[in-house]
């Protein structure tokens, strides 16, 4: 080989070497350099991350029984770039989602890549229209899984279960308070798809599954929630009070066994809801309670020894005249024990015994019996009321607070006061949920029974107690409250309302019953509102309005308890309205 | 005539046999690796067929379930049930007090002065 040779030979090497390192150097430069870069890129173009929904949790009653369930439905989106023939699948769609073709038309003609056309399309809709796009061998159409939150029994707990907004958050009731635990966490997964616009499933990546919701059970029990707003639809029907509200709590474990009021609103449909229709009015709604709040000064000064049950009171025959102002009894009572104030409801006597308490010590009663804190219910909006400090007190409190007024409570205040005494002297924290299930129901986790604190020893209750199951037996104000077989324990309350000019509404009364039974073992605590009822002013009272509502539901209640009568049969007894109007007629 | 050159033996290109069966050897793996490979990759996009048709099967099959689930729950809803009884449909005899044997059977009050409220549906018609 001559020098030319060896030189022409080097010279081409040197040129292909060149060349080749060249391309390598690029290479190098395009795969590890910007490696990042361009996977980024080509992400894009072809993966794509798709969201895995979490199923929302059900909400059950303490039996099972399903109160929020999910309907499947699908939300319909097109992908422009994939679609073949717009014209034809623009038809089609159009024809089977009730969309305009023409809209449809100019949307697939954007070349977007993700074009809702619909929501809450039904699966079998959607089903239906894939296949005939299949059989067209028309492409460019998905869907995505969405549900309904549905609410089989319609405006029957309403309140408490509550509803979700059109982002499917939690925005009242259950729904909102244990909107994490319901909503879970969705998953996702990184798929990549063909020109077709079909998942290639070789090139899955990243992947996690979702974590379904949890699933709620409460303790309502919806057998006594239909017995307890049957008869709030027949009160409001009847009365035609501005709202009725009723509990119904187990004074053990402080459980709400039902709960409702009305107006009331169908969850499915709560845009057609009233804002007043939609207030979970046992939580949220302030009221003086008239009498009901006796029990408050009763056991209290029984506790602190200020009286004892052989106590007997002056009770100023009917006319109390204090600081300036006459505190008047319904009827004129002397001596009175403090079972006797209770049994017929001595407004003087109660009075009388917050005086001898001094207003520190009633004051801290009042507190330790709930009132003016929230108790802690797992619901959204609980007030705590209001309860003035006795520095802001004016002289007329003392012997106005003890007979319910001056003072702003909630009916779950009232109600679990009166469990106070029905379980021996313990203020139960309000539970309404149950436990949080798993989707599959194995895991649980249980809410237990929790004492807020004592408030009076168990001797103090049943003292009370036992004055109490006076009131409903002949000669007490609540007569009207009895239940065949049944020792029933309970106090009326009758409050004038609070007029929003200040002072009080004439002819505009709240009326109530809270009671328990059976009175010996209690079983449950029930408390009935009824507030500004249409009735005669001589008819708007706790007895004669509350009490015959609490009788129907504590009877019914006991059947399904399938508690034992323990004692004689009664015979029955019109109501006070029927018979009011059963006079009326024989006059005409 | 130059007999020297007829004598020197023709330059032949025979086939090298050996060589050749050397270097098929040495090439079957590489061939049947991607034979192999194309194979699997094929197979491997019929499985992802598959799993994506079963994947789709079975959501439409919870869907179908869960829409009946829904279904259900609504109609044995107690406000369905409810209306079910008050249309007539279903019909339910109430059970009176004289029905229910308790173990301790309540006695009859002979007072007709007492007084009761209880559940007296009559009152209200």
């Amino acid at each position: 080989m001559n020098k030319v040779d060896r030189t022409r030979i080097i010279v081409a090497s040197a040129v292909a070497s060149a060349i080749f390192t060249a391309f390598s150097a690029r290479l190098v430069h395009i795969h590890i350099t910007k490696h990042e870069e361009y996977s980024r890129i080509a992400a894009d173009k072809h993966s794509k991350r798709q969201i895995i929904r979490a199923k929302r949790g059900m909400i059950l009653d303490r039996n099972g029984e399903i109160l929020a369930a999910n309907l499947p439905v699908r939300t319909i989106f097109a992908d422009a770039s994939h679609i073949t023939n717009p014209q034809e699948l623009a038809t089609l769609a159009a024809s089977r989602l009730s969309l305009d073709a023409a809209e449809l038309a100019e949307k697939f003609a954007s070349g977007k890549k993700y074009i809702v056309l619909k929501r809450q399309v039904p699966e079998q809709l959607t089903l239906d229209l894939f296949e005939e796009m299949q059989s067209r061998r028309l492409r460019g159409l998905y869907s995505e899984k969405d549900s309904i939150r549905t609410y089989p029994n319609g405006s029957m707990l309403g309140h408490v279960i509550g509803f979700l907004n059109h982002e499917r958050k939690g925005i009242q009731g259950i729904e909102r308070t244990f909107d994490a635990e319901l909503t879970g966490t969705d998953g996702y997964r990184y798929i990549e798809r063909d020109r077709t616009g079909r998942e290639i499933v070789p090139y899955r990546g990243l992947e996690e599954e979702p974590e379904n919701g949890q699933n709620i059970r409460l303790t309502i029990d919806m057998h006594l929630q239909a017995i307890l707003e049957e008869e709030l639809d027949a009160t409001y029907k009847e009365l035609r009070p501005e709202t009725v509200t009723a509990i119904l709590v187990d004074p053990h474990t402080g459980g709400i066994l039902a709960m409702g009021s009305r107006p009331t609103f169908d969850p499915n449909n709560p845009g057609e809801a009233k804002p007043e229709q939609m207030k979970n009015r046992a939580i949220i709604d302030m009221v003086e309670p008239g009498s009901t709040f006796k029990i408050v000064v009763a056991a209290g000064a029984l506790n602190e020894g200020t009286v004892d049950e052989k106590t007997s009171i002056f009770c100023e025959n009917g006319r109390f005249v204090y600081a300036g102002r006459t505190l008047r009894d319904h009827h004129g009572y002397a001596q009175m024990s403090v079972r006797d104030i209770l049994v017929k409801s001595s407004n003087i006597g109660s009075a009388k015994m917050a005086l001898m308490m001094g207003a520190d010590k009633y004051y801290e009663y009042v507190r330790r019996f709930g009132f003016g804190e929230r108790l802690g219910i797992e619901l959204p909006g609980e007030i705590a009321g209001l309860v003035h400090p006795p520095s802001r007190w004016d002289k007329l409190t003392i012997t106005r607070m003890p007979m319910g007024h001056a003072v702003a409570v909630t009916p779950l205040q009232i109600a679990m006061s009166m469990s106070v005494i029905a379980n021996g002297g313990k203020l139960m924290s309000p539970r309404i949920v149950q436990s949080l299930e798993s989707p599959q129901g194995r895991e649980k986790t249980m809410k237990a029974p929790l004492v807020i604190r004592n408030v009076v020893p168990e001797k103090t209750a049943r003292f009370v107690g036992n004055a109490l199951s006076a009131v409903t037996q002949p000669g007490g104000t609540a007569t009207y409250a009895r239940v065949t077989g049944f020792n029933v324990a309970g106090k009326t309350g009758t409050a004038q309302k609070v007029s929003p000019n200040g002072g009080y509404a004439a002819g505009k009364y709240v009326v109530s019953f809270s009671g328990f039974m059976p009175a010996e073992d209690p079983r449950f605590v029930c408390l009935v509102i009824v507030d500004d009822a249409k009735v005669a002013s001589n008819l708007n009272y706790g007895g004669t309005l509350a009490a015959p509502v609490f009788s129907r539901i504590a009877e019914k209640t006991a059947r399904y308890m399938n508690l034992t009568p323990t004692l004689p049969a009664i015979p029955l007894l019109d109501s006070p309205l029927a018979k009011i109007e059963n006079a009326t007629q024989k006059t005409h | 005539m130059n007999m020297h050159a007829l004598e020197t033996p023709v330059r032949s290109n025979p086939v090298q046999i050996g060589k050749i069966l050397r270097m098929a050897l040495l090439l079957m793996p590489l061939l049947s690796g991607g034979l192999s490979f194309v194979y699997i990759k094929n197979q491997q996009f019929a499985l992802g067929d598959q799993i994506r048709q079963t994947e789709r099967s079975l959501r439409e099959t919870r869907a179908e379930n869960e829409v009946l689930l829904a279904k259900v729950t609504s109609m044995t809803s107690r406000r369905a049930l409810q209306e079910r009884v008050s249309s007539g449909f279903i019909a339910v005899v109430p059970v009176t007090g004289d029905k229910i044997a308790r173990l301790l059977p309540p006695t009859q009050e002979t007072e007709t002065t007492a007084l009761r409220t209880a559940f007296n549906g009559a009152s209200r018609q």
